[in-house]
């Protein structure tokens, strides 16, 4: 692998890594409730950034990308529940349990195109709450309590080891040959195969990518919450919360998810109070309304309509 | 290097359609196969088949002796057998460039570097007269232009043995004259062997080296140009019975 000059590195790696830094340094100094508030808005980018791993890159709409964190946190919750693990350990294997699934179901679901994936996707969340109601060793209906403390400054180091990573594989998949083929196959894939390109391969990488992180960062929740719920753990909104943030910030940009999900997160987080129950309905418009008017998204139409950010926004 | 590819004795079937039925046909390095017959007579199916974008039902393909049958159409472009699309398939949202570049990197080439890849695309969207629009988007494209891109990449993939689906069809008689000369120029200078499926008479004429005629999925007639359009059987299966029995 050959890693880009740090010259050649565009202002948006940049940006983010100078961003990712500054919190890094400021985290020890910020008071617990801001912390928890702001690990929540990481948890969210770090699930933004997995989920552009596939359906921003590929185009191919994942709507039971929740799974993947619900295995990460029931494997965290299990490992560190009954071999006490050091939560750390726990999510590494949730992010690998995870990355084990994406690969059985990927190499299914993926043979599908467009709605049809998009509707196999959404049943999966589904198929594995009912799995986990009948396990005991999951805790069944009642899930799995911890009692692993109050930690923000560790959730936070993990959660932005996370999207560190995320942003460098991203930036480092869409610079170089890969970026090629998965342009590829997003804009025409029967094109990209007569071509050369390894369609099926190249997808499950990312579809496992996908879950891999998504995994890992569902550990972290579970660690945050001290437990896993199967309700709260298998809920369908986390799915589209996720594809609203990388909707709302650009699909398949670097920038998108984290724009996406302070923009996503930040409000909800605010306004909670005033609009109990309307969340949903207000992030559901709003993504109607970039999806029909500006489907690039934040970044994708800064882009498209301010030609000297085409340099600096990626 | 010089390679052949055998197809031998292909059938495809779709439910109870039988588009191929039995037909083989070998293309080697610098020649040029014309693939003619009717309409629906199941050219482009064998096309398909040959390049592995779909199965056959029945029959082999070999590549070099190697049975290639089955393989997906990335493995065959590996190998060197590329095809373009009877309706051009270019990657809208990327140039021009960058279209030819996806070939140059995952074709039988593995050029790794995309810069490298994208430079060495000029080149080649020289060599089919696009070099003007090297940086256009491919969606701002006229369908002729297309068609070229459509050549530039099944090119740049590096295949020896390319599969061409109507390359020369919908143009004006100036646009094919000036088609038909590139496209040899290009094929002396590259010398890969390529079939050629055409309903253009005049493509085929000229650029073919050996003719395979098919109607109804079955050859009907083979030979050299000449040789072909006087077989009594495809002036049948063009024009009818009748034609047969006019006499000039």
């Amino acid at each position: 692998m050959k890693l880009p000059k740090l010259r050649a590195i565009g202002p948006s790696l940049w940006g983010i890594g100078v961003f990712l830094l500054v919190l890094a340094g400021l985290a020890p100094w910020i008071p617990r409730f801001p912390l928890t508030i702001l690990v929540n808005l990481l948890i969210f980018a770090a699930l933004a950034y997995s989920l552009n791993f596939i359906t921003g890159l590929t185009g191919y709409v994942n709507f039971g990308h929740v799974v993947f964190m619900a295995v990460g946190a029931y494997t965290l919750g299990y490992t560190v529940g009954t071999i006490r693990l050091h939560p750390l350990g726990g999510v590494a294997l949730g992010g690998l349990m995870a990355l084990v699934l994406a690969l059985g179901l990927g190499a299914v679901t993926l043979r599908f195109r467009g709605v049809y994936f998009a509707i196999a996707s959404l049943v999966t969340p589904l198929a594995g709450l009912n799995i986990v109601l009948v396990l005991p060793a999951l805790g069944g209906g009642q899930g799995i309590l911890l009692n692993i403390g109050f930690d923000p400054l560790s959730w936070f180091y993990t959660i932005w080891a996370i999207i560190a990573t995320e942003v460098g594989l991203t930036y480092w998949i869409t610079h170089g040959r890969l970026g090629y083929g998965i342009r590829a196959i997003k804009s025409d894939e029967d094109a990209a195969k007569s071509l050369g390109v390894n369609a099926p391969r190249l997808k499950l990488f990312l579809f496992a990518l996908s879950g891999l992180f998504a995994g890992a960062t569902g550990g972290v929740y579970a660690w945050t919450t001290s437990g896993v719920f199967p309700e709260a753990a298998f809920d369908l909104t986390f799915s589209l919360r996720m594809l609203a943030m990388i909707v709302i910030g650009g699909m398949g940009t670097l920038l998108g998810p984290l724009i996406g999900a302070i923009a996503v997160y930040l409000p909800s987080r605010f306004f909670l109070t005033i609009f109990i129950g309307t969340e949903s309905i207000i992030i559901g418009l709003v993504v109607i309304v970039i999806a029909l008017f500006v489907p690039g998204g934040i970044v994708g139409t800064l882009r498209k309509y301010v030609p000297e950010l085409r340099r600096i926004l990626e | 290097m010089s390679r052949t590819l055998e197809a031998s004795e292909i059938h495809k079937y779709f439910g109870g359609v039988k588009a191929v039925q039995g037909v083989s046909l070998t293309l080697e390095t610098a020649r040029i196969i014309g693939l003619i017959g009717p309409n629906g007579s199941g050219k482009s199916t064998l096309l398909n088949v040959i390049a592995g974008i779909e199965k056959p039902t029945k029959g082999t393909v070999t590549v070099d002796g190697r049975r290639v049958d089955g393989w997906p159409a990335h493995r065959m472009v590996e190998l060197g057998v590329a095809k373009t699309h009877q309706i051009p398939k270019p990657f809208l949202g990327m140039t021009c460039r960058e279209n030819v570049a996806v070939a140059m990197m995952y074709g039988s080439r593995r050029e790794g570097e995309p810069a490298s890849a994208l430079e060495e695309s000029r080149r080649i969207l020289a060599m089919v007269g696009l070099d003007r629009r090297a940086d256009a988007p491919a969606s701002n494209l006229t369908v002729q232009e297309r068609k070229r891109l459509e050549f530039a990449r099944v090119l740049a993939t590096g295949a020896g043995l390319v599969l061409l689906d109507e390359i020369f069809a919908g143009l004006s008689p100036d646009e094919l004259r000036d088609a038909i000369a590139l496209f040899a120029r290009v094929q002396k200078e590259q010398g890969f062997g390529a079939l050629v499926v055409e309903h253009v008479m005049r493509a085929v004429m000229i650029l073919s080296d050996f003719v395979v005629v098919i109607e109804e999925g079955r050859k009907i007639a083979e030979g050299s140009p000449k040789e072909v359009v006087e077989d009594p059987a495809v002036i049948e299966a063009y024009l009818g019975s009748e034609a047969t029995n006019v006499t000039p």
